[in-house]
């Protein structure tokens, strides 16, 4: 089997690998975290310690699930705020686990609900020995308007409690982002402007993800009404990927030191995280799904991607897709790339007709008696919808021409892409 | 679409019909397909690895605990171990484990990965009579623990009923050759055309190594005294090795008579029908309710258009006809054929081996003989007689030597 070195250095701390519990029920208490580490997590941000006077109280039931087909879970709804455990308990946990796991990771999430609070916070778990600590920030349903990401969207309120937990901890110290903002890059820097060292992104995604249609509610129902609250999981990663990247391309944070979170379940989604500057990486919804096994796979295929990418250092790849992300209007939009249609692939279903029709430029032809589409290329404008839609793998990109009036070097232009073949 | 005898009967998954295969898995804790694959090739977890897109991981599962993988994942009789213990039985159908195995070693293959390591020497020296399946894997455990092998093979090629009996559209003969290189790669030694007990004597290989072991399989064919000498008649394994060893050029008559009923027989009479043999009938002594072939292969022989006969056993023979008598009701018929193909099973040939085989296998269980140099394995140790079986007896005729030897 192979065996790759898959360690980086974080905010000056040590991971045998990136992978981490990010905050929230999977890492709960003493015997999860256990069990996470002993299944092969490097680390585990605790779930969120509050302060003693806040009362957590919760609802019944707390989540809910996006479906699409036959797929459970695209994305996952909770209403869950943080530990229920009280402080005292959470921080012998803490004590516990460093104790008896020195080599791994530890990292405590805090959210106070003023500066005397977080300092407080800060202070109670650095010397319970966690190694870093991870400001909640971003909890998009805590029923305290002085909490979650009611503060993670003003940056004032960020840089005065980021200080505020500087002066209760040396610890490093990460911040975590709320993705209910239109822009991140400006509370990410307040943050560092009151001292986090790095930032922790994304929290969940405020949502409604079904209606009960007959009693007309949104689901979770508590008991006949229902809130809005986080959504999470496979179908936020693509909005934690934008936000990942527009951070890093924002002046002054190009080597910004990022712990990525937003829907990771198998070694690409790692990967991705890390190739837009992600140096280590938090997962919840797809252990709630599937348990701690899954870092299992993550772990592996990751080292298979390193060897063949002939990489050594996980840390040489951390940024790599960032440079090759740049504004739309900085697209070549010279030339486009006619689909291409193996017939022998092809089993006759008229999916990339209808496509074509119906949500592209009617540039496919179907002849009925051969059940086989052909391309008009007068008409097709190279979207290459028929190719995502294609249930077979039969189209993949085809000849490359210049628009009419364009100069340039067909053969030059790359239109390579693993997805669309 | 006409099949041909050269090509894989079964299509493999694509891609895409993979990941949709996968994606049914229920991903079981405590998983009941990896309890019950005897060779603990453990489906649960290469199955979640594929789910995952973490296609070399299942590779490594599968490689590093069945050194025939991808021999497996298309001869082994899934449907009576991981997918009869499959939990979404309780849904709908099990996993269809067989071909997400298949996919997967076809990627292991396609993707050039070499996962099997050759374990630091350690100065002892092995020889293995026999390069069946469980020769092959026992050899391939030994090489990761350090040992030197040797295989003595009386055939021209490797791989005993892989290479001899399973005919090809099932098996391959390149995925084969495949399997065995990777296994000679990793430095086995094989001396061919060589008879132990005939041109080399077991007294020599005790000398010469520190232990042997039999994997000499049930590799003869079992004859009824009726149709000794007679002109018309093959046995089932002579004419598969035949057949397989041309690549399906051979010619056979248009009206053939088999007489058997377990998957030798099903093999033979498929294989007649992929040779375009119109008129293929066989004559089973048990009844269907009592059948030994696997339901799968009786069905396929079935839509092949073979005629298949129940209940019956020979009684005379007079040339080309053979005149059959109901086991159960009085009555009695004959049939007249071109050729007839005798499957009535396979007997072990330990002659010259010091070996007292009862029913073809030893009379004692584990893997030891009475003369503690000497090791068997595979159909002749007592369990069951399919691959992977063989594979399981493969590696565990290894540990065996292994703790004798006390070779780390
Ligand atoms: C037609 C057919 C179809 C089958 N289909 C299936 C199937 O679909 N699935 C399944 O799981 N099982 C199947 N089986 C059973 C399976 O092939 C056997 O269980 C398996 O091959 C046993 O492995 P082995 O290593 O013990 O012996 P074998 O495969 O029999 O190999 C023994 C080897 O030892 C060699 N040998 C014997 N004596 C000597 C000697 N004195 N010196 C040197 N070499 C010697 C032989 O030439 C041979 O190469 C089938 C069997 C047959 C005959
Ligand atoms: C049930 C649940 C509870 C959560 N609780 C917390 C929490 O206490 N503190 C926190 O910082 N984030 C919390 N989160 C957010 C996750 O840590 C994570 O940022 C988010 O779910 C996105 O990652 P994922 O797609 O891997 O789940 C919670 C998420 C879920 C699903
Ligand atoms: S028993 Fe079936 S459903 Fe369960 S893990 Fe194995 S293949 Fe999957």
């Amino acid at each position: 089997m192979i065996n790759k070195d898959l360690s980086i250095d974080f905010l000056g701390v040590h991971f045998e690998n990136p992978f981490c519990l990010s905050s929230s029920p999977v890492g709960n208490c003493y015997d999860m975290c256990k069990k996470a580490y002993d299944e092969g997590w490097a680390g585990v941000v605790f779930k969120t310690i509050g302060p003693e006077h806040f009362v957590v109280d919760e609802v019944s039931p707390r989540f809910d699930e996006l479906a699409k087909e036959a797929t459970p879970f695209v994305g996952f709804k909770n209403m869950e705020q943080i530990a229920e455990h009280s402080l005292a308990e959470n921080l012998a946990d803490l004590r516990r686990l460093k104790a008896d796991y020195p080599e791994k990771v530890l990292i405590a999430s805090i959210m106070g609900t003023n500066e005397a609070d977080w300092t407080e916070l800060a202070r109670v778990v650095t010397e319970a020995g966690a190694d870093m600590i991870e400001m909640n920030l971003s909890c998009p349903q805590m029923t305290s308007h002085e909490m979650g990401s009611d503060v993670g969207t003003n940056p004032e309120l960020c840089q005065k409690y980021c200080a505020a937990v500087k002066k209760g901890s040396d610890l490093p110290m990460m911040a975590k982002m709320t993705p209910n903002i239109t822009d991140m890059g400006p509370v990410a820097k307040a943050c560092l402007a009151g001292g986090a060292d790095g930032i922790a992104a994304i929290n969940t995604v405020k949502s409604i993800a079904n209606i009960d249609l007959d009693r007309k509610v949104g689901l979770p129902i508590v008991n006949g009404k229902s809130s809005i609250s986080g959504f999470s999981g496979k179908a936020v990663k693509p909005i934690a990927l934008r936000f990942i990247q527009q951070l890093r391309t924002t002046a002054g944070l190009e080597q910004l030191p990022i712990s990525g979170i937003g829907g990771i379940e198998t070694w690409e989604d790692a990967a991705e995280f890390i190739l837009l500057g992600s140096s280590t990486l938090q997962v919840t919804t797809s252990v709630m799904q599937y348990g701690y096994r899954i870092v299992e796979d993550m772990k592996n295929g990751l080292m298979h991607y390193m060897a063949e990418q002939n990489v050594e250092h996980l840390s040489d790849l951390v940024g790599l897709a960032n440079q090759a992300i740049i504004p739309a209007e900085a697209l070549d939009r010279d030339y486009k790339v006619y689909p291409n249609i193996d017939w022998d692939k092809c089993i006759g279903c008229g999916r990339c007709f209808i496509s074509c029709y119906d949500g592209a430029h009617q540039a496919l032809t179907w002849d009925e008696d051969t059940r086989r589409p052909t391309c008009n290329t007068e008409k097709c404008v190279g979207c290459q919808l028929c190719n995502l839609v294609c249930p077979v793998g039969a189209i993949s990109l085809g000849e490359v021409v210049m628009k009419p009036g364009r100069t340039g070097d067909v053969t030059a232009v790359e239109v390579h892409s693993s997805r669309l073949s | 679409m006409t099949k041909h005898y050269d090509q894989e009967l079964d299509s493999g998954y694509t891609m895409t019909t993979v990941m949709a295969e996968a994606a049914r898995c229920l991903l079981c804790h405590d998983a009941p397909c990896s309890k019950a694959c005897p060779a603990h090739t453990d489906p649960a977890k290469f199955i979640r690895s594929v789910r995952f897109r973490n296609f070399k991981g299942a590779a490594e599962t599968i490689r590093e605990n069945n050194a025939l993988g991808a021999i497996c994942a298309r001869v082994c009789p899934t449907e009576k171990y991981c997918q009869l213990a499959c939990a979404r039985c309780g849904i709908d159908t099990p996993i269809d484990i067989g071909g997400i195995q298949r996919f997967v070693t076809d990627f292991e293959q396609q993707a050039k990965m070499d996962i099997l390591e050759k374990g630091p020497s350690n100065g002892l020296k092995v020889a293995i009579v026999g390069s069946g399946p469980s020769g092959l894997q026992a050899a391939t455990t030994l090489l990761q623990k350090g040992y030197a092998v040797d295989i003595y093979e009386q055939q021209a090629k490797a791989g005993g009923y892989l290479t001899y009996g399973i005919p090809e559209y099932r098996l391959p003969n390149d995925i084969v050759d495949f399997e065995i290189n990777r296994i000679l790669n990793l430095g086995a030694t094989i001396h061919y055309n060589t008879t132990i007990g005939q041109e080399l004597t077991l007294a020599a290989l005790k000398t010469s190594h520190d232990a042997v072991i039999l994997a000499i399989g049930a590799s003869q064919a079992k004859m009824l005294p009726m149709f000794e000498n007679n002109a018309y008649t093959e046995t089932a394994v002579d004419f598969l090795a035949r057949v397989k060893t041309n690549q399906g050029h051979v010619t056979v008559p248009d009206n053939v008579l088999v007489i058997g009923g377990g998957d030798v027989a099903m093999d033979v009479a498929t294989t007649l029908k992929l040779l375009n043999v119109p008129q293929v009938t066989d004559v089973v002594y048990e009844t269907f309710s009592e059948f030994k072939a696997s339901k799968k292969e009786l069905e396929a022989t079935q839509q092949m258009g073979v005629t298949i006969i129940d209940g019956y056993v020979p009684d005379s023979i007079n040339d080309n006809t053979v005149t059959f008598k109901h086991r159960k009701i009085n009555g009695q018929i004959q049939v007249q054929a071109d050729k007839i193909i005798l499957a009535v099973g396979q007997v072990a040939d330990a002659a010259h081996l010091d070996l007292t085989l009862e029913n073809n296998e030893v009379p004692f269980t584990g893997y030891q003989t009475t003369d503690p140099k000497v090791f068997v394995t595979g159909d002749i140790a007592q369990g069951d007689k399919t691959v992977v079986w063989a594979v399981q007896k493969g590696k565990e005729v290894a540990e065996t030597i292994d703790a004798v030897l006390g070779g780390h």
